[in-house]
Formats: structure tokens, sequence, C-alpha cells
């Protein structure tokens, strides 16, 4: 059962392997996240298609949640793409970040821009992570595996969200909805890389006050805020590690 | 509103999404492997994601609003005493967590829902 993740010998090994870690936890709480953006869409009057198609194809849950709530509120086409897209702005530095784990992998790099899409909050933290444990050549069967694994658990949760959600009983809903700050908090948290864990700290303090202060842009200014001094910060940090020890 | 333009509207929140991963993954071919901005750009990850995380936590919106806030935050303190002193194992604080939340809304008037 407990196969290491260095000696994963075939990319059908790596696909299983990134399945059983995604399945526990990481699918859970998908599940949880997605139940209450189905529950919403289909308060909104957003079809079930549209609904299930939305984590495959946004796979972001606060642009999903803007997309709904503007939707539901007719807001204008320009609205919609500009809220969305700041709601999901963090997919750049994230994808950008994410990429070096790929570096040494044989596939052509084409196939960036479609991994890219699998690239969610919890795919992230697991990839840079844990990414560096497995053989280079591994990494995109392992990355898939995974994420597909989150992203299936995901649209059940869609779609029991939007068939069920009413008849669920409230501390039932609170609980699932609750899951998600729990869940992206340790992990986020758990971080060795002292700038990196600095980043985080400074963007919990900063984050409320700043979307008080500006809904449409807090979170991106907070992050932009934290991330940069951490940055800024990190020789002084002991221990910093650099990047290539995080990623490769 | 007509079908058609419900799917433009979400094909165009698609594109919004999309277009962050594109430009992510241009620019990370365009740039040598251990450029800095590498680093400087998972900081920033990190800080967006937590100023997420703790408006979720201090301002939700939805039905995570009617909870008063001290009843969310004294689950998540569980949640951390529970995966930083028994392990660093996620689901061990999350049980924490979740059980310090439900019984704060069992004794809390939230129950009275």
């Amino acid at each position: 059962m407990r196969q290491s993740m260095k000696d994963l010998e075939t990319n059908p090994k790596a696909v299983l392997k990134g399945i059983r870690n995604a399945f526990g936890v990481p699918a859970l709480l998908l599940f949880s996240a997605m139940t209450g953006f189905g529950s919403m869409a289909q308060e909104q009057g957003l079809s079930l298609y549209i609904s299930i198609l939305s984590p495959v194809l946004i796979w972001g849950l606060p642009g999903q949640v803007v997309h709904v709530e503007l939707y539901g509120l007719g807001a204008p086409l320009i609205a919609i793409v500009l809220g969305v897209a700041g709601a999901n702005a963090r997919f750049l530095p994230m994808t950008l970040s994410m990429m070096p784990v790929f570096d040494e992998a044989p596939h052509n790099r084409r196939w960036n821009y479609f991994l890219a899409q699998f690239i969610s909050i919890n795919t992230w933290a697991e990839m840079l992570n844990r990414g560096h444990q497995i053989n280079a050549d591994r990494r995109m069967a392992y990355f898939l595996g995974f994420s597909l694994t989150c992203m299936i658990a995901g649209i059940i949760g869609v779609f029991n969200g939007y068939m069920l959600f009413e008849s669920m009983p409230i501390i039932i809903s609170l609980c699932l909805i609750f899951l998600v700050p729990i869940y992206f908090g340790l992990l986020m948290s758990n971080t060795i890389h002292p700038p990196f864990l600095l980043a985080f700290v400074s963007g919990c303090l900063l984050g409320p006050p700043m979307h008080l202060l500006t809904p449409e842009w807090g979170l991106l200014l907070s992050g932009l805020i934290s991330g940069s001094l951490a940055f800024m910060l990190r020789n002084r940090l002991k221990g910093s590690g650099n990047i290539k020890e995080v990623n490769g | 509103m007509a079908d058609s333009s419900a799917w433009i509207f979400f094909l165009s929140a698609v594109f919004a999404t999309y277009v962050w991963r594109f430009t992510g993954v241009m620019i990370s071919h365009r740039i040598e492997a251990n450029h800095p901005i590498f680093e400087w750009f998972t900081c920033l990850a990190y800080g967006i994601i937590a100023s997420l995380v703790a408006r979720t936590l201090i301002l939700p919106s939805g039905m995570l609003e009617e909870v008063p806030l001290w009843q969310r935050l004294i689950p998540m303190v569980f949640a951390f005493l529970g995966f930083y002193l028994l392990g660093k194992r996620l689901w061990v604080g999350i049980v924490f967590g979740e059980t310090a939340f439900i019984t704060l809304l069992w004794f809390g008037e939230i129950s009275s829902l």
C-alpha cells in the first residue's frame, strides 16, 4: 500500500498513486465546496448543464461563484468577464510557479497549456509540496490522476448540491461550507519555507481589511502586498530555501 | 434570459479564467528556469490564497454569515491545534475543527434555525 513516491516506475502506477492520494480529504473538500456551488447555481437559475461544466471549464471556485452571482443579477457581459478575471487572477502566479515542476519532464511543453487547466489550490499545493519526490517523467501522470479525481469529486458535488441542497439539514450544509476555510488554512500554513509562511500569515491579516476597503480588488491587493513583502524579505528569513529546492 | 446568452456568459467566464493560466504557462516558457520571478509569484499565490481563506472565515457570504464570528474562529483554532500537535494530519485537523464547530452550533442560537 505504501509505495513511495520515488519508485513509481510506470505512468499507470503514477496515475493510480495520484488517484489514491486525492481520494480522501482532497476529493472530499472538492465535493463539499462544489456542493455549495451547485445549490447556489440552482438558486440563481443556472442550467444543470452549465453548472456541471463550470468546475470542468472554469475550475476555480471564486470565479465560478462570481459568474453565478452576476448572472443571477442580470449583470452585463463585461462585468462578468472582469469580475471572474479578478476573482480567478491567482491562476497566473499559481500556474507560473508550478511550471518548473514539469521542467525536466519529457512531454512536449505545449501540453503545459492543457495541464494548466487542472491547476487548483489543491493540486497546486500537492505538486509544490510533493512533486519533487516523484521522478520527473512520472509527474504529469501523477498530476493528472490527482487532479482528475478532484475534478470528478467536484462534478459529483455540483450535481449533489443542485439536486439536494435544499433538503439537506442546515447543520450538514454549514459543516460542508466550513470545511473550505479549515482545509485551505491548514494546507497553506503547512509550508517549510519561511517566505511562503510569511506571505500566508500577512495575507490572512491583510485580506479581510482590504476586502472591506475595496471588495473588487481586496484579494489581489492584499495578495500582492503580502506576497511581495515576503519575497523582499526572503533573504533575511533564516533557512529560506531557494526555488530549486521547492520545485526541482 | 435566453438559453444562448447563458452560454455566452458562461464561456466568457471560462475565457476570463483560462487567460490567466495561459499567460502563466507562456511566461514560464520564456524565462530561465531559476529566475526569481518563480519564487516571487509563489509568494503572491500564497498571499492571495491566504487572503481568500481569511475572507471566507471572517467575512463570509451566504449561510456562514449567520454563524457568529467567535463560533467560526474558535473551531479554526481547534483545527490548527489538532493539526500541528498531533502529527500534521489533515483529517485530524478537520475532525477537530468540525467537532468544535458542531458543538458550538449545538449550544448556540443557530440550532434553532
